[in-house]
């Protein structure tokens, strides 16, 4: 019973933030919304018995990638999106009405289908398992995607330095002095 | 057993994924389009617990994969966020309708 409280409650703080993300006009209220959003996904987390998951949602996006969008927002400097033309309202009601069709297809789809469970061990996956999971050779490890991910990460972060730290361009080929 | 089953956490995350969704089609700005982006990543990784927590609790996959989909989602946002700075170097503004320097 508690735990249906916390999940409605949790659902509607998420849903709440998540309106403001998607309308507010100032993309700092947005961010901030999108740290409520985080916050609340994690303690769904932790209703669902996740808590290793929950503390890397928390560290990885609230830490990380929640900073790192509100730094670019603060760089780029008009934070309100006045300059920019807004979605008129045509575009928003006909998204709106997709979207709820969408919605609609994907509950019917839900409610049609029943799910069986697989395994009858009930047991939360521990930290150990986790660890284990990630760098087992095995059938059920996860080696070739743990290593992948970190060759993406890599590329990824590099890329980013070259796209973004380029300073002005040499002028007639010139070589620019360190 | 009292308490949310399957089916609330997956029409929770199937109207999360709206809201993202209905963002990156009405918002023009592309910080706002990445944050809604991070939205819909968040409805994915959700069903993926709520799977591995009702049924398949035995096996470990699907609580290790939301870990992949938050290093994807750290690999997107770096990238994204660095062509923004770019973008906004060369034509300062971010408009999405206005960022066809690529186009004929």
């Amino acid at each position: 019973m508690m735990a249906n409280v916390f999940f409605y409650i949790l659902a509607a703080f998420i849903l709440y933030s998540a309106l403001f993300v998607v309308s507010a006009h100032n993309l700092f209220r947005s961010a901030i919304g999108l740290i409520a959003v985080l916050l609340g996904v994690a303690g769904m987390y932790l209703l669902m018995d996740a808590q290793f998951l929950s503390a890397v949602q928390i560290m990885v996006y609230v830490g990380g990638i929640v900073v790192l969008i509100v730094f670019v927002v603060l760089l780029v400097a008009d934070v309100t999106e006045k300059t920019f033309q807004k979605a008129d309202r045509w575009r928003k009601l006909s998204a709106g009405f997709v979207l709820a069709v969408f919605f609609g297809i994907t509950v019917w789809a839900l409610d049609s289908h029943s799910f069986t469970s697989a395994s009858q061990n009930a047991q939360a996956a521990s930290v150990k398992d986790y660890g284990r999971a990630l760098l087992s050779t095995e059938k059920e490890g996860f080696i070739l995607p743990f290593e992948v991910i970190s060759l993406v990460l890599v590329a990824a972060l590099i890329g980013a330095i070259t796209i973004a730290g380029q300073t002005q361009a040499p002028v007639n080929g010139q070589k620019e002095l360190p | 057993m009292i308490g949310p089953t399957l089916s609330q956490y997956l029409v929770f995350s199937a109207l999360l994924f709206c809201f993202g969704l209905y963002g990156m089609l009405t918002r023009r700005n592309l910080i706002a389009m990445l944050m809604s982006v991070e939205l819909i990543l968040n409805a994915a990784a959700l069903n993926f617990v709520a799977f591995h927590h009702f049924l398949y609790e035995g096996d470990v996959g699907g609580a290790v994969f939301p870990v992949f989909i938050i290093a994807v989602a750290a690999a997107e946002s770096a990238i994204a966020l660095a062509i923004i700075i770019a973008l906004f170097r060369h034509k300062n503004q971010l408009d999405v309708q206005d960022a066809d320097s690529l186009k004929n």
